[in-house]
């Protein structure tokens, strides 16, 4: 007998790859093309920009192989532009995997990469970066050009994490993507889960769910953890405004309101991405794709 | 039934068939993580020093050990410690080795977990786990241990050596200014020289005291004279100077000065040459906190001197490197009482430990740090603190606060006895690293 397929099956935490290209946009030989990429733990992403504007980007899952990722992310955002690998003229790696980018002219951190990025998307006004993860969460400081001033980073913890949203996604069934709204849809915002760690939070969202706390209610206990531990993080390395968010989570609506409310501050407004290609998820590609236009023009100088 | 003395009180419930494995799987990987680290050291710097040839040979343990179990067997004796406070000088004119039992084995640190729990420093928990299956030769061949009672850990620390070895604890007073301190601690050391006495069978006269504290002076005079090197433009990578100052720890003292200071000739040469051991442009920063000990606690300064862009340490602000050796004992009449002052006020005084406090915190170790700053015209400081490591990790604000003043970025990296947190370590320090040549740079 056939078992009927088990909902357990369904991968609620998988979030959408995308890609985009601006094809109006035409690139020619002598246009300083340059590209970002950055290999996360949890995904990577490629930013391709002429003379330092967004031509094409794609976003993926990082696979078990950094280098294949990497190939593969950047191959997906040059598809179909008739761009090939000799066109770009610096390619600069960064995020986790950034040593095992094999066609990068150099690697930089996605610290540095982050802040460049915020300071391209939402302009010199920006001084506080908070980018949020797969696997680890910072808190940056930066200066009007978009310079690293000091930082603070959370790391070997899943905690506070894109990773630990798609684990509570995966537990309350609830698709990646809806997952900031479903946290808003309380009457009132629930006291925070005591405990971020991904493990323990989980058991204690167990125990909710039994006490027979709506999903909806459980999942805003821990958006409201989660938003705590990151505002934690931004109030000691000193906030100071404009203040952006950058990442995965930077498009989760359930966290950044939070954050607002915890922090008392506004953040900038979410740029109209899908348009003007100034993508926060991707920040630390531009960032990349920025500098590697930097060095390139810094190396032909003479 | 054993007599209560004779009982371990914290003994692990292994077999004698374990204890060889263990240690015998630890000892390789120390080999291995030695001639690794090495390695690395000789790549980092391509003109390295020819004098540093000793420095490698000297660190792989065996070397020392071979020597500490012929001395033994000619009747010496060998007496170790845990801190800095034990006074060498009064081994050394008893005759016997002084050698310091720190263990910065990551694997042993796995085995003191089974005896404390892992909120314990994980030096402390390495060096029990070091005893428990004899991985290290010093704490071994040592017929004595003396024991700073400093941080909690060290205190707690020698309670469970006591199972193995006879401790000889020194009570360190927390407030050093005063005249009763000073006069308390020149008890401590009056109670130690007798035990050190009564050990060797050797008489500490004044004769022998004068040499010895002559000794001392010689090495401090050759280690003075390297850190004037690092003053300049690199002439030696930092991971290099630090292994020289850490194998004064077991290392034969007369045979380090006279290395060291054909070490110093060397660099000298170098630098007339202009021959630097990394761009002069490189940033240069200053490590401190808790103190970073061989072989496999060299994560940290590797890390530093390989990432990308790189770094250089022109100086550091720790027990197992700087302040090993940087105050001299200062005697103004070589009579018995007048040295034994001036040994105790170098142990005492000049220490910068975090274990002291006063009226503006430990405003010794702070101010030095602003001088190092200052005169080794350091870029950048990271302040290193392992998970455990109370006292550095409480001082780290006040540290912050004037560094911010002296718009002397510094950045607090924490870890643990662990290889696995390499990467994002990694990414911290290069982060940090970039900020520096930024101010320069892009």
């Amino acid at each position: 007998m056939e078992e009927p397929p088990r909902k357990e099956d369904v991968e609620y935490w998988r979030w959408q790859e995308y890609r985009r290209v601006f094809a109006e946009k035409k690139w020619r030989n002598k246009d300083v093309i340059t590209a970002g990429i950055d290999v996360g733990s949890v995904g990577s992403k490629a930013v391709i920009m002429i003379d330092g504007e967004v031509y094409s980007w794609g976003i993926m899952r990082t696979g078990s192989n950094s280098p294949d990722s990497a190939k593969k992310v950047l191959s997906w955002a040059m598809e179909g532009t008739g761009l090939r690998l000799d066109d770009i003229k610096y390619i600069v790696g960064t995020g986790y995997g950034r040593v095992n980018v094999p066609m990068a002219n150099k690697a930089i951190t996605e610290i540095a990469c982050h802040a460049k990025g915020a300071n391209y998307i939402w302009g010199p006004s920006v001084r506080t970066v908070l980018d949020v993860g797969g696997q680890d969460i910072k808190a940056i400081r930066c200066d009007e050009t978009g310079r690293v001033v000091s930082f603070l980073m959370n790391d070997k913890c899943a905690a506070g994490t894109g990773r630990g949203m798609e684990v509570f996604a995966d537990l309350l069934k609830i698709p990646i993507e809806k997952i900031g709204e479903v946290s808003l849809n309380v009457a009132e915002e629930p006291p925070p889960v005591s405990c971020t760690c991904v493990a323990f939070a989980k058991t204690e969202a167990i125990s909710l769910l039994r006490k027979g706390w709506s999903k909806e209610k459980v999942l805003a206990a821990y958006t409201h953890a989660m938003a705590i531990r990151m505002s934690n993080l931004v109030k000691r390395v000193g906030l100071e405004r404009e203040f952006v968010i950058t990442g995965g989570q930077s498009k989760n609506i359930g966290i950044v309101s939070r954050i607002e409310k915890i922090l008392g501050v506004k953040c900038l407004p979410m740029p109209n991405w899908r348009e003007n290609g100034l993508d926060p998820m991707v920040a630390g590609a531009i960032g990349a794709a920025l500098f590697a236009k930097a060095l390139y023009e810094k190396e032909h100088k003479n | 039934m054993k007599k209560p003395s004779e009982e371990k009180k914290y003994m692990l419930e292994m077999s004698t068939k374990e204890v060889e494995e263990l240690m015998a799987a630890i000892r390789a990987t120390s080999k291995k993580m030695t001639a690794e680290y090495i390695e690395r050291m000789r790549k980092a710097d391509k003109n390295r020093p020819k004098a540093m040839q000793y420095f490698d040979e000297i660190a792989d343990f065996e070397k020392r050990e071979k020597e500490l179990l012929a001395a033994k067997q000619s009747g010496k004796k060998v007496v170790g410690y845990m801190c800095l406070f034990a006074p060498i000088e009064l081994i050394l004119a008893a005759d016997a080795i002084p050698v310091r039992v720190n263990s910065g084995w990551y694997d042993a640190s796995k085995l003191g977990d089974r005896v404390v729990p892992v909120e314990v420093c994980p030096m402390v928990r390495s060096t029990i786990g070091a005893k428990m299956i004899g991985l290290s030769p010093y704490l071994e061949l040592s017929d004595a241990l003396i024991s700073g009672l400093t941080c909690d850990g060290m205190t707690k620390l020698s309670e469970i050596l006591s199972d193995y070895k006879p401790i000889w604890a020194m009570a360190v007073p927390r407030l050093k200014d005063s005249a009763q301190s000073l006069d308390f601690w020149r008890e401590e050391m009056k109670t130690l020289m007798k035990q050190i006495e009564a050990l060797t069978g050797n008489k500490i006269t004044r004769g022998k005291l004068k040499s010895a504290i002559e000794l001392t002076q010689r090495a401090t005079k050759a280690f003075r004279r390297l850190q004037d090197l690092r003053k300049g433009n690199p002439v030696i990578m930092g991971r290099d100077a630090m292994l020289v100052n850490q194998t004064y720890m077991w290392d034969d003292i007369k045979r380090w000065t006279e290395k060291t200071e054909a070490l110093c000739d060397e660099l000298e040469e170098r630098a007339r040459q202009r021959n630097w051991a990394c761009p002069p442009d490189t940033p240069r920063v200053m490590v401190t906190g808790t103190p970073m000990i061989w072989p496999d606690n060299w994560k940290v300064p590797s890390i530093i001197e390989e990432a990308n862009p790189q770094g250089v340490l022109v100086a550091d602000e720790l027990c197992s490197s700087e302040r090993l050796l940087y105050d001299p004992v200062g005697v103004d009449e070589w009579t018995m009482d007048d040295m034994l002052n001036a040994i105790g006020e170098r142990y005492l005084m000049a220490s910068t430990c975090p274990c002291f406090t006063s009226d503006d915190g430990n405003k010794d170790r702070i101010n030095w740090i602003l001088n190092k700053v200052k005169e080794w015209k350091v870029n950048g400081v990271i302040y290193y603190v392992v998970r455990g490591c109370m006292l550095y990790a409480m001082e780290y604000m006040r540290v912050k606060k004037v560094l911010d003043h002296m718009s002397i970025p510094v950045y607090y990296l924490d870890t643990e006895y662990t290889r696995e947190d390499v990467g994002p370590l990694k990414t911290r320090v290069e982060a940090f690293l970039e900020m520096l040549t930024a101010r320069v740079d892009i």
